[in-house]
């Protein structure tokens, strides 16, 4: 697409309001969806949410294939294919409906280095033990990853997206890491965000962002999701003020709307509360 | 205290300590810790004590290469620029170079390496001035494939092509990060106050190329030029931690369109020529043994049309011609 | 037949490479030798002995069945005409670059007077052949290599090799052909193979790793192939742009299916018959092997043609298909049927027709097209008997129909859907035979019956295609 043909696509998008059938594509989220993607997945739901905008919560086994990116969430809004987080919330600023206009310039890069911080630690310390963790990949990531699949095409995806992830690792310098280290990895991102946060309802005061919705989404899926070990729980749960912090979330902006709105469309499983 | 710590990295150009901001990074934590390091400035990776540079020769744990370790195991030789951080500033400090490395690298990457004008004319050129012969035609290749290979992977899109749609996307965001660096610094002399810390030899590290490495696509740079404190910080900390590199001439006049070929008027001549025969022998030989035991018959390329009995035809073509 | 005369048993002749050479053209050559001894039409002759000579690596008991008959001769002329359709044989094995035959007295103790020996003077094919190929097309080349092993392991095995490596994609596929000895018609090939296809008609993208085994064989006058086929299916968008309904059919799946084709042709040529009829019937059925793909899907091919009026032929041509998904699964997009385009529905872009959205074709579950063309030699009949055979002009009228059917409604509303929205053209045009496999279709086409998003090609259209209606 050209530039032009792009900006004037954006401009239209600008122009229409938010559908009412907007919706959430993920993986199935009883039988294949792993931590890492339903953590994006409900960082995506939350962040919608926060800016008060419905989106229905579409199931799909090749949402991965679907995904412009590759990547899972995405959304289906109009004709627009927008996947990730970042992107989403310039979509959804395009459209007028933005939470860190309230934030000063300072603020704001801040609000930004946190989510990268999120991204590139709390992330990929996911994938890895999702991935890297033989005893993780061999009981929990692969047979989930594959379950939509026959055989013998649900091993070798399964390996081939480990093969992959495992290239990743490789490329940013953490193929060397022992899971123990991974862990510590954790706790200091954990405890990164514990310190800014300090005794704020939210990371910027009153009003959430969409790094709230961030760190919402994995540290919740984090502290809800079983793997072999609860290694990963036990590092986070040490952050009283995150637990807190999620409780409060999902109570605001998830109990609400489902007493709101009798027919839940919202596919979230466990709870905190 | 053990043995003096030794650090190897890739020398510099351009008026700065290294070319490589991984290296400069290191470098620059070091001076900010007053960490007394023993640097040895190469030009060959493979002298380095684990293959990549930087590197950090330490007495008893052998070598570390990571920039993220090296400092760690600085900060654990007491050598700690950011002593006097608060827990917050800490946090912020992790922060933000989670921001450098998932928004700026990737487009420092890309200008440097991907880049095709950059590449060829900055980038390949100079590794392979400087690079020992005979690895100066095998490694910038090698460094370029393994960049792209690690932006592939970074992006997580193995089919990623070089182009301006990728282009766009990654200064973007590399944009946006430096405006963002930018909002952050503020009017201060360092991110945190008065004293350099980890985080400033980051920033330092990777937006220290860009402003003085010439290149002929430099979108970047235009942009980082127009943040002044963020250029001020960086020749603030250039002039106030590396004055010597500074004030040393320049290695060799840079021309950023340079004339005629890369190596007519370098003293790699001589080896060409022996390479390029060396080259043509093996070619012939290789050939001969190919032909000899193995009778794998060429066929002319053909037209565009894909046919089994193409390798009949051809033979009969070339019996017409022997009657 | 007329009188052969043969110059008193010296070797006969035989000029190689005649493969491509009719019967009839054999018929004339032989007629006007010069004689010079008796007449041996009538004389009762016995073939003795029938040698082949040249044999390297080929296995003798596997050519036993083809030269058998050779015994069989009772005069001169059978001997002659025997030994040709032995050497003819010879060659169809793909063993043999040449084969010459002689033809001469038996001689030694045993020899008889009106005895006479048939030897087979085979040279071998290369053990080993290579090819290399480049292709460049639009924004994109590709270099391909093929390997050939010929007569493999002496019984007329063949194993092949090729390798295709694009700017784009590359793609590979090694087959392995075993015939039954004596019988080469029936025979049995193993694939492995990779292929990528790009569609933009559909912005899709498939990328079919997979296995095959193939069984071939005839029966009375038809030809059958029983097929297994696993293979793994990747499909993705061509582009950002491609609509939702392709979007949602991205990713990876598995098809086993088996399928059975029958064919009776009886046509004289592939590309451009003048006589004889072409009915063809395939059957696939998936799912039950295992996979994710389950449907069953039957397609028919039936093509009639007449000579008709001044050398032109008059040709008549019916498709149909249907495929019916099992166990409430939708079919994939990659298993419907597509139409249109220079070789089926002429005057609609290629696989342009019927369902659709946001301008990618998503395929039907069911089709039928018709065709009806008078071939007819080119004005004026320029380069007659060589290369204006290559071509005929033709003046077409096609018609056809794709869409979804809703399998709880019945046959009856099956049909009413079907006879619904016919699209169909008429027009003229130059058709090019590309050798034995293909051919170029330049038409001026009139298109009719348009629906609401079909894409229609009005005026001059060109294409090329192995299948055409």
């Amino acid at each position: 697409m050209s530039l032009a043909a792009e900006a004037f696509v954006s401009q239209m998008a600008a122009a229409e309001p938010w559908p009412e059938n907007a919706t959430l594509y993920q993986p199935l989220s009883d039988e294949q969806i792993l931590l890492s993607d339903n953590a994006s997945s409900l960082a995506v739901q939350a962040y919608l949410k926060m800016c008060a905008l419905p989106v229905r919560v579409s199931c799909r086994a090749n949402a991965e294939f679907m995904s412009p990116s590759g990547k899972v969430p995405f959304i289906h809004v109009g004709n627009q294919v927008v996947s990730e987080l970042g992107p989403i919330v310039q979509f959804t600023k395009a459209k007028g409906h933005s939470l860190s206009e309230g934030l000063d310039d300072v603020q704001r890069a801040e609000m930004k280095a946190y989510m990268e911080l999120v991204n590139n630690m709390l992330l990929t310390a996911e994938l890895y033990i999702q991935w890297c963790d033989d005893s993780t990949a061999g009981e929990i990531s692969r047979p989930r990853y594959s379950s939509p699949y026959s055989w013998p095409l649900s091993h070798i995806l399964a390996y081939q997206k480990q093969w992959e992830v495992r290239r990743k690792m490789n490329a940013i310098g953490w193929a060397g890491k022992s899971l123990e280290q991974v862990y510590e990895d954790v706790n200091e991102c954990c405890q990164a965000l514990s310190q800014r946060l300090g005794t704020q309802l939210y990371f910027f005061n009153k009003q959430p962002t969409e790094l709230d919705a961030l760190v919402f989404g994995h540290i919740f899926t984090i502290l809800t999701t079983r793997l072999t070990s609860d290694a990963l729980a036990e590092r986070v749960k040490g952050f009283s003020n995150l637990l807190s912090f999620c409780k409060r979330i999902e109570q605001t902006f998830f109990e609400e709307a489902d007493q709101s709105s009798a027919s839940s469309l919202h596919s979230k499983g466990p709870s905190l509360l | 205290m053990a043995a003096p710590l030794e650090l190897y990295s890739w020398k510099g150009d351009w008026g700065l300590p290294s070319v490589d901001a991984d290296c400069l990074t290191v470098l620059a934590y070091a001076k900010f810790a007053g960490a007394p390091l023993k640097v040895h400035k190469i030009t060959n990776p493979w002298r380095s004590p684990t293959g990549t540079l930087p590197a950090l020769k330490t007495g008893e744990e052998g070598s570390v290469s990571q920039p993220s370790k090296i400092i760690i195991h600085l900060r654990k030789q007491k050598y700690n620029a950011d002593y006097d951080l608060s827990a917050k500033e800490g946090a912020d400090t992790l922060a933000f170079v989670s921001l450098l490395e998932e928004k700026l690298l990737p487009a420092l990457i890309y200008t440097l390496w991907v880049d095709a004008k950059n590449y060829v004319d900055v980038t390949r050129r100079w590794y392979a001035e400087n690079i020992p012969f005979p690895l100066n035609f095998l490694l910038p290749s090698r460094m370029h494939n393994q960049q792209m290979e690690r932006l592939r992977l970074v992006r997580g899109d193995p089919m990623l092509e070089p182009g301006e749609e990728l282009e766009k996307e990654l200064y973007r965001d590399a944009v946006e990060c430096m405006t963002l660096l930018s909002q952050r610094l503020g009017s201060h002399k360092f991110f945190f106050g008065d004293s350099p810390s980890s985080l400033d030899a980051y920033v330092f590290g990777h937006l220290a190329p860009l402003l003085k490495i010439k290149l002929p696509n430099g979108k970047l740079e235009q942009h980082l030029s127009s943040l002044d404190n963020l250029r001020h910080f960086c020749t603030n900390i250039l002039v106030l931690y590396f004055p010597t590199e500074v004030r040393e001439p320049p290695t060799r006049k840079m021309s950023v369109f340079p004339e005629g070929g890369d190596f007519d008027n370098e003293p790699h001549k001589r080896r060409n020529q022996i390479l390029s025969v060396l080259v043509s022998i093996g070619a012939m030989l290789g050939y001969a043994i190919m032909t000899g035991i193995v009778s794998i018959k060429h066929i002319r390329p053909q037209g565009a049309i894909e046919s089994s009995v193409v390798v009949e035809e051809e033979e009969e073509e070339e019996e017409g011609e022997e009657d | 037949m007329g009188t052969v005369h043969a110059r008193s048993l010296d070797p006969l002749p035989m000029q190689g490479r005649d493969l491509g050479v009719n019967h009839d053209d054999m018929e004339g050559m032989e007629t006007e030798q010069e004689t010079k001894q008796e007449i041996l039409e009538n004389r009762n002759i016995v073939v003795q002995h029938v040698n082949i000579e040249g044999l390297g690596r080929t296995k003798e008991d596997y050519l036993g069945h083809e030269i058998s008959d050779v015994f069989n001769a009772k005069n001169l002329i059978d001997v002659m005409k025997r030994s040709h359709d032995a050497r003819m044989k010879l060659l169809r094995l793909g063993c043999f670059k040449d084969v010459e035959v002689l033809i001469d007295v038996s001689e030694g103790a045993d020899a008889l007077p009106n005895g006479l020996d048939v030897t087979f003077e085979v040279t071998e094919l290369k053990r080993m052949t290579g090819s290399y190929n480049t292709m460049v097309g639009n924004n994109e080349g590709s270099m391909v290599l093929g390997l050939k092993l010929p007569n493999a392991l002496g019984r007329g095995e063949k194993a092949t090799f090729q390798f295709s490596y694009g700017t784009k994609e590359t793609s590979y596929g090694l087959s392995f052909f075993k015939p039954q000895p004596g019988n080469f018609e029936r025979n049995l090939t193993l694939n492995l193979y990779k292929v990528t296809g790009q569609f933009p008609w559909s912005s899709l993208k498939e990328t079919d790793r997979g296995v095959s085994t193939e069984l071939n064989f005839p029966l009375w006058m038809t030809t059958h192939t029983l097929k297994w086929e696993g293979v793994w299916r990747e499909l993705g968008c061509l582009a950002r742009s491609a609509s939702f309904a392709v979007r949602e059919e991205s990713g990876h799946s598995l098809k086993s299916s088996l399928s059975h084709t029958m064919a009776i042709d009886t046509r004289n040529s592939a590309i451009l018959p003048r006589r004889g009829a072409l009915l063809r019937i395939n059957q696939e059925l998936a799912g039950y092997t295992g996979g994710d793909a389950s449907f069953l899907k039957e397609d028919v091919e039936l093509q009639l043609n007449r000579p008709f009026l001044f050398g032109s032929v008059l040709s008549a041509s019916l498709w149909g298909g249907m495929l019916m998904p099992i166990g409430g699964k939708p079919s994939s997009i990659a298993d419907r049927f597509y139409l249109g385009g220079p070789t089926s529905v002429r005057g609609f872009g290629m696989y342009s027709i019927g369902p659709q959205s946001e301008g990618d074709y998503l395929g039907g579950e069911a089709y039928w097209a018709g065709g009806l063309h008078l071939y007819t030699p080119l004005p004026f009949r320029p380069g007659r008997g060589g290369f204006g055979d290559l071509f005929r002009t033709h003046f077409f009228l096609n018609a056809g129909n794709l869409c979804n059917l809703n399998y709880g409604e019945g046959p009856r509303a099956h049909l009413q859907k079907m006879a619904e929205c016919i699209r169909w053209s008429y027009g003229a045009g130059l058709v090019l035979r590309l050798g034995n496999i293909a051919r170029l279709e330049l038409n001026y086409c009139i298109p009719m019956g348009v629906q609401n998003g079909d894409r229609i090609c009005d005026g001059v259209q060109f294409g090329a295609g192995i299948r055409f209606l």
